[in-house]
């Protein structure tokens, strides 16, 4: 069997518009604070660079710049790519290399650079991660794709855009309370239901942002875990899941199917139930990612997810607190660090290092990151266990 | 990919990617003559619109032939106000996913609607020539 492994380390650079980097000096952010706490380069067997895009930066060979940028230039690392979900799909594979003993250290991390192009520009790169052949042709940009889903999720339910509305305000009331997040500011609702259109009925206060930034994690193999922390965080569950290419040919579109999969087959591994989450980083892209989200992870059933909405749940001190540190909507989403920066977020929590007390979830034993990529063409679920009592 | 000099340029709608293929190009001058063409395997007969050229199930070569459905209701819609780069002077426009009652399913631009689009409504197939070189399906209500 393989052996258990856990995160025992964490660092995340400043999210935003960061014209002051490019994304060797995001890693050296992210990888600083790790190296503070005494995991240097020589402690590290390998790395993995979580980098989605890089069509933004042109810089081909992203591993090679950033290990040695980082003084790691004579240290293995491999770039993994699988769009949004980059960040958990390089967790899955440095815990594979981890768990099956090539490796008993390894640095994930994750970074994206997406400022350095206008906005028009990178909406034309996040399309043309949709069929190339058959939807590209139509302009589908990455926020139509959901767009797709809210239309059809609001026809089934009979919803209105206020729910997608209070789901923007509660991740502003969180990013507005994380130093790290790109736009920490809170949002009144009737400016969160009256936002000029994007892509209807999703406006600009549905969709997350275009972000850089960094956020890197290290892993061990459970018996070099001692050396490096006594409050490691074990990876528990994982779960992949993947849908269809092209969204119309998904048999629903008010759940994501890959993430349907991805769930239950993190939860089997872990041996735990949606019951038994205290919180949840939710691939909350676009609002009507987030909605979708608590019903393809069990938190609601298929179309109670306002409910939930309704009754603040999702709130710190709710029934299931979901992305209280503002998510990728309020604290941004750079493509490639996103997995990670939920991994990183997941461990601080539960140490009890959130940045306030007013965002600071109680006593989270388990938790579970959820990671899409694209519309739900791939989707990774990770339970996280903490390590300590 | 380079052209064969005999062979018309087409695009499929907004598309950019000037690389087609013999089977891709055969649909093309069919969708040019407003025939919608989809894919039958040669082996196991299963049919997909938009068309393959290799079976999804079986990996067999598949065939084009005709598609006769043209009428569809519309699965789900999005009006698309900022567009990519590309489609920018287009916008807004709306996208709609439209089922016919065979099930198949088709995605592409509402050009004729004069309020709201609504999931459930009926949709008709319709064909235009954008320019010289590209062609496309589209949905009429
Ligand atoms: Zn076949």
């Amino acid at each position: 069997m393989a052996r258990r492994v856990a995160v025992v380390a964490g660092g995340h650079s400043k999210f935003g518009k960061r014209y002051d980097a490019t994304m060797r000096e995001l890693c050296a952010e992210a990888y600083k604070p790790i190296y503070d706490e005494g995991i240097t380069q020589d402690k590290i067997d390998a790395t993995v660079l979580s980098y989605a895009a890089s069509q933004f930066t042109g810089q081909g060979a992203g591993s090679a710049l950033i290990a040695d940028y980082l003084g790691m230039q004579d240290i293995p690392h491999l770039r993994v790519e699988s769009a949004c979900t980059t960040g958990t799909a390089s967790l899955r594979a440095a815990w594979g290399m981890v768990a099956a003993g090539l490796y008993d250290v390894m640095m994930v991390l994750g970074v994206e650079q997406m400022n350095r192009v206008s906005s028009a520009t990178a909406t034309e790169y996040m399309s043309r991660a949709g069929d190339m052949r058959w939807e590209y042709p139509y302009g589908i940009s990455f926020p139509a794709f959901y767009a797709l889903m809210a239309s059809r999720y609001m026809h089934e339910y009979n919803m209105s855009h206020d729910i997608l509305a209070k789901i923007a305000v509660k991740s502003h009331h969180y990013g507005a309370q994380n130093p790290k997040a790109h736009l920490p500011k809170e949002i009144p609702f009737e400016e969160a239901n009256n936002a000029i259109p994007i892509c209807r009925p999703l406006n600009l206060y549905d969709c997350s942002l275009i972000t850089d930034g960094a956020a890197a994690v290290v892993i061990a193999a459970e018996d070099r875990v001692k050396e490096f922390t006594d409050r490691p965080m074990w990876i528990k569950g994982i779960g992949a899941g993947a849908s269809e290419m092209m969204i119309q040919d998904r048999p629903t579109l008010t759940s994501i199917p890959g993430a349907k999969r991805a769930a239950k087959a993190a939860y089997e591994m872990a041996g735990v139930k949606p019951d038994d989450i205290n919180m949840a980083q939710v691939h909350d892209c676009f609002t009507i990612a987030e909605l979708i989200a608590y019903e393809d992870l069990g938190f609601a059933e298929p179309g109670k997810g306002p409910d939930l909405v309704e009754n603040k749940e999702n709130y710190h001190d709710g029934r299931i607190p979901v992305n209280c540190d503002g998510g990728l909507k309020s604290k941004g989403h750079p493509l490639g660090a996103t997995g990670v920066s939920m991994t990183y977020e997941i461990m601080k929590q539960m140490r009890g290092e959130a940045d306030k007390p007013s965002r600071q979830i109680k006593d989270v034993k388990y938790g579970l990151a959820h990671n899409v990529g694209q519309s739900g063409q791939f989707v990774n679920v990770f339970i996280f266990e903490r390590g300590w009592s | 990919m380079v052209l064969m000099s005999e062979q018309k340029e087409l695009y499929l709608g907004y598309a950019t990617d000037k690389a087609v293929t013999p089977f891709f190009q055969k649909f093309l001058e069919a969708l040019a003559e407003e025939k919608l063409l989809m894919s039958k395997c040669t082996s196991c007969g299963t049919e997909f619109l938009p068309p393959r050229e290799h079976c999804q199930k079986c990996l067999s070569k598949a065939e084009l032939v005709p598609f006769t459905e043209t009428e569809a209701k519309l699965r789900s819609y999005v009006i698309v106000d900022f567009a990519p780069e590309t489609l920018t002077s287009k916008a807004p426009y709306v996208v709609a996913i439209g089922e016919f009652p065979s099930g198949k399913r088709l995605t592409a631009h509402i050009t004729n609607l004069m309020s709201m689009p609504e999931v459930g409504m009926p949709l008709k197939l319709g064909f235009e020539k954008i320019d010289d070189k590209r062609i496309t399906y589209k949905w009429l209500v």
